[in-house]
């Protein structure tokens, strides 16, 4: 917009306020799913002349088809807990340590990849578990699969 | 009481306890037991008592010792919950699942609880991946090698 020859006899900080002004109307436009009428009815509000609510309601609708896109990030951004994303996981037996010999166990380790909300990395959680622990976790796993399901049914 | 000094004592425990430790940790028989203890020139009676002392004590001692080796956090036990996200602060009008969950874990004596959250397609995809773990124990080649390091 600084480069638009157009646009070179006006003042530099008043092109940002205005390039400023009118993502924020547009993005809490799409925020709020708003349709054109309440979009009109806000600028009116602002005290805009129609010539000019028209055009930015023009503009608005082109926006729109882009407005999945938006959506999408806005979709994603936002707090919560650590997400898991991956889970890896090993099989050994153990045969003996330091302490006692012939130990003859077989265990799991669990690792759940997990992804931070804020700063996209985190250590990621790891656990050991018995045969009967991990057949534990799975089947809550799996109540809460089903759980899912059945809401979406509803 | 036994009018020993305090040094025989101690290190008479302590030889105790060293031999039963070290009997417990490589788990041998009883005979391997006998012969080793045997090289010490006891009598017969104090040999018995000692060979019974070891049986007694074995499992406890060994399920003491396995506390000392290193280990991860374990697994206790897992919470969930479905929660649906509605809204947020950077988009209104929102329908997003979601699992979130709180995961229990031993390590040495403390508990810790971390809370955690999912979408439905992990959900599944973990479902998956662990009951593909579960089933390697199963295989012909896992049970080959059970059988065979015993």
């Amino acid at each position: 917009i600084l480069d638009d020859p157009d646009l070179k006899d006006i003042d530099p900080t008043v092109l940002k306020h205005c390039h400023a002004a009118a993502a924020t109307c547009i993005l809490e436009a799409g925020k709020h799913k708003a349709d054109i009428s309440a979009i009109s009815t806000c600028l009116e509000d602002c005290k805009l002349d129609k010539e000019r609510i028209e055009q930015f309601c023009t503009e608005y609708q082109v926006f729109k088809t882009h407005r999945e896109l938006v959506t999408v990030v806005s979709f994603s951004i936002g707090r919560s807990p650590l997400h898991i994303t991956d889970v890896s996981w090993r099989l050994e037996y153990q045969i003996k340590n330091n302490q006692l010999h012939k130990t003859y166990q077989p265990s799991y380790l669990v690792t759940l990849n997990v992804e931070n909300s804020d700063s996209g990395s985190h250590p990621d959680v790891s656990f050991s578990c018995t045969m009967e622990q991990l057949q534990d976790l799975v089947g809550k796993l799996k109540d809460a699969a089903k759980s899912l399901e059945r809401a979406t049914q509803m | 009481k036994l009018n020993i000094d305090v040094d025989t004592i101690q290190h008479g425990v302590e030889g105790l306890a060293y031999l039963l430790t070290e009997s417990s940790k490589l788990m041998i028989s009883e005979i391997d037991f006998q012969d080793s203890i045997h090289v010490l020139g006891f009598s017969d009676e104090l040999n018995t008592s000692l060979l019974q002392l070891y049986l007694d004590n074995r499992k406890e001692i060994r399920s003491i010792l396995g506390e000392l080796a290193p280990r991860l956090p374990s697994y206790h036990s897992l919470e969930w919950r479905l929660d649906v996200q509605l809204a947020s602060r950077s988009l209104r009008q929102q329908i997003k699942p979601a699992v979130t969950m709180k995961l229990h874990l031993n390590q040495n004596e403390d508990q810790t609880a971390q809370v955690l959250q999912t979408d439905p397609a992990t959900l599944l995809h973990l479902i998956q991946q662990l009951e593909q773990a579960l089933g390697e124990m199963k295989t012909n080649h896992c049970r080959r090698i059970v059988r065979n390091m015993k």
